[in-house]
């Protein structure tokens, strides 16, 4: 059985090598010329860099960041119920009560998801 | 000599064989799109495009390969990049940033190993002649993986891929690059969302999360753009916005942001970034293939089907495969090159208010048609997909009758400005007559007509 993710190993080595093999490669071949003070410098366009990048920035990527976790783990929870009820006999009792349990599993996402919006959550301007 | 005929199967030897064989096609593939986008968009601007680079390397020998519509020319922009500086700025965090192009390149090139290519491939025996390991035969699966969750795998991994734009943007330590990684960031972390949410609607229907088998309903029961269409739109605006294609390719608005995270790059690093993208796009629309468009299969093509396992067979069915895909790269090639980029704040509240919304609805409305399974019913080859194409037809018209009561919020507000013709501050009398004395020569009429 785990013989059938070996292909995996295969391709995350591959891959891996590749990458490693552009970044030595092109350091070796590619000149290294000495650089002054404005060449090391962060590129802006020509500006002089004011400040550091390392600057607070606005809070909506973190609401962004928490409703996303949340949305997420739910779809988690939905594939295996989606191939398991998909294999439920149609219109069964059971099938009704997994059509009942994952619906109500979605109506609390869905309060959630309603009251992000009535805060402001999703608003972007 | 341990035994090792229990342990190499035909499957992983097939298995091991598509992998080091698919991973240099993207790879030539993903140099080609490059060359393909530039033509694209060449022929679209009315322009040419690449057209004079071929593969005669400045030798009076090789001069008959001279020319070749520029094919050279992907090969010629690989060795540039190697031979130009890899510069690493001073105030930046050096193993992130070195770290970040290898972290986008391999999750977009791991991704496309559980794509069937060729779905079913039936082996003859053989022997192995060095090692003398007799390998039985039998049906082995024409993918790079075969595995249980494939589809699971594919979305697992391709999710990684935010990891080399975070870092990239983070390590860089600029502000335009830190701007894009976040833009970028919060944009793939939100169009997870709805990715997720729209196969969800197709693996309701088809009950499997293994590749082989969404080829297998489909070649069954239609292809599942037929019967899901709100779903593969859905899923199309996904991949585009997660291989940070256009319309939404924010992260890396030039007049924006200048190159986005990957400003500081050079050389090949930054090429890594590149080949990300493209690699990531073949990626997706194989993933839409797979999901939507029946994979290997075309209909009314009889050997096209899981039950022809020759090997003839098996290579058509991944030229079809391949031709898909590639026609899917060239329709998202279009798309960059026709729509306009959208605003930062539209794409996310497209994504919050629209796409995931909608996509919800679409897997509560196909969990019940599952539920209610009226399918048999209509007694036709492809009737599975009725009851579907009904409900999504029911979805769309009832947001058309609900479209009017949506909140709508203005997002192009107009600013007055001062001075503005068409927008002025209110109370501002703006005169709109030439004060030029050479335009009023010219046109004696405007001095009175152009006065409000």
């Amino acid at each position: 059985m785990l013989a059938t993710y070996l292909p995996v190993l295969l391709i995350l080595l591959m891959t891996i090598t590749f990458a490693t093999a552009n970044l030595v490669i092109t350091r070796l071949l590619g000149p290294s010329r000495a650089g002054g003070s404005v060449k090391s410098m962060t590129y802006e366009s020509g500006m002089n860099p004011v400040g550091t990048a390392r600057k607070r920035f606005n809070v909506r990527f973190y609401l962004i960041a928490v409703v996303f976790l949340v949305f997420d783990v739910e779809i988690i929870f939905l594939y295996p119920w989606a191939t398991t009820f998909a294999n439920l006999e149609p219109g069964s009792q059971d099938s009704a009560i997994w059509l009942g349990r994952i619906m109500f599993f979605l109506a609390t996402t869905v309060v959630a998801y309603l009251y992000g919006w009535r805060k402001g959550v999703f608003k972007f301007d | 000599m341990p035994d090792l005929s229990h342990f190499i199967t035909a499957q992983l030897i097939v298995s091991a064989v598509i992998c080091i064989v698919v991973v240099h096609v993207i790879l030539i593939g993903v140099a080609y799109s490059i060359y393909l986008e530039r033509k694209v968009s060449a022929y679209i601007q009315d322009r040419i495009g690449p057209n004079r680079v071929g593969f005669d390397f400045g030798l009076p020998a090789l001069r008959f390969l001279r020319g070749m519509v520029g094919l050279g020319q992907p090969l010629a922009d690989g060795l540039k990049f190697f031979l130009k500086e890899d510069y690493t700025p001073a105030h930046v965090d050096k193993v992130l940033f070195t770290l970040a192009p290898a972290l986008i390149v391999i999750p977009a090139l791991m991704g496309f190993i559980i794509i069937p290519w060729g779905g079913t491939w039936n082996v003859p025996e053989f022997t192995i002649p060095v090692l003398n390991v007799h390998v039985a035969g039998g049906p082995v699966q024409v993918a790079g993986a075969v595995v249980n969750v494939g589809v699971l795998y594919l979305l697992a991994v391709a999710s990684l891929g935010v990891y080399g734009v975070t870092l990239g943007g983070w390590a860089s330590n600029n502000k335009f690059s830190f701007l894009g990684g976040l833009r970028s960031t919060a944009q793939m972390l939100a169009y997870e969302i709805p990715l997720g949410l729209s196969l969800l609607a197709v693996l309701l229907v088809v009950g499997s999360l293994i590749p082989a088998d969404l080829v297998g309903y489909q070649v069954r029961n239609g292809w599942l753009i037929l019967s899901q269409p709100i779903a593969a739109i859905l899923f199309f605006i996904s991949i585009l916005a997660e291989a940070n294609r256009a319309p939404f390719d924010n992260a890396e608005a030039e007049q924006e942001l200048v190159g986005g995270y990957h400003t500081e790059y050079s050389s090949m690093r930054f090429a890594l970034f590149f080949m990300g993208e493209y690699a990531h796009m073949i990626t997706s629309s194989a993933f839409f293939a797979l999901v939507f468009l029946g994979g290997y299969h075309l209909p009314l093509v009889p050997w096209l089907s899981p039950e022809s396992t020759t090997l003839l067979a098996v290579l058509a069915k991944c030229l079809v495969y391949f031709g898909k895909v590639g026609l899917l790269v060239c329709f998202m090639m279009v798309i960059r090159w026709t729509l306009p980029r959208m605003r930062f704040d539209q794409v996310m509240m497209m994504a919050w208010q629209a796409v995931i919304p909608l996509a919800l609805i679409v897997v509560i409305v196909s969990s019940v048609v599952v539920y209610l399974n009226l399918g048999p019913r209509f007694n036709l080859p492809w009737g599975e997909s009725i009851p579907l194409l009904v409900a999504n037809a029911a979805i769309t018209v009832g947001f058309l009758i609900m479209y009017p009561f949506l909140p709508n919020y203005e997002v192009n507000r107009r600013v007055p400005m001062y001075g503005s013709r068409f927008n002025p501050v209110p109370g501002e009398r703006v005169s709109t007559r030439p004060m030029d004395a050479t335009a009023l020569a010219d046109r004696p009429e405007a001095a009175v007509a152009g006065a409000r």
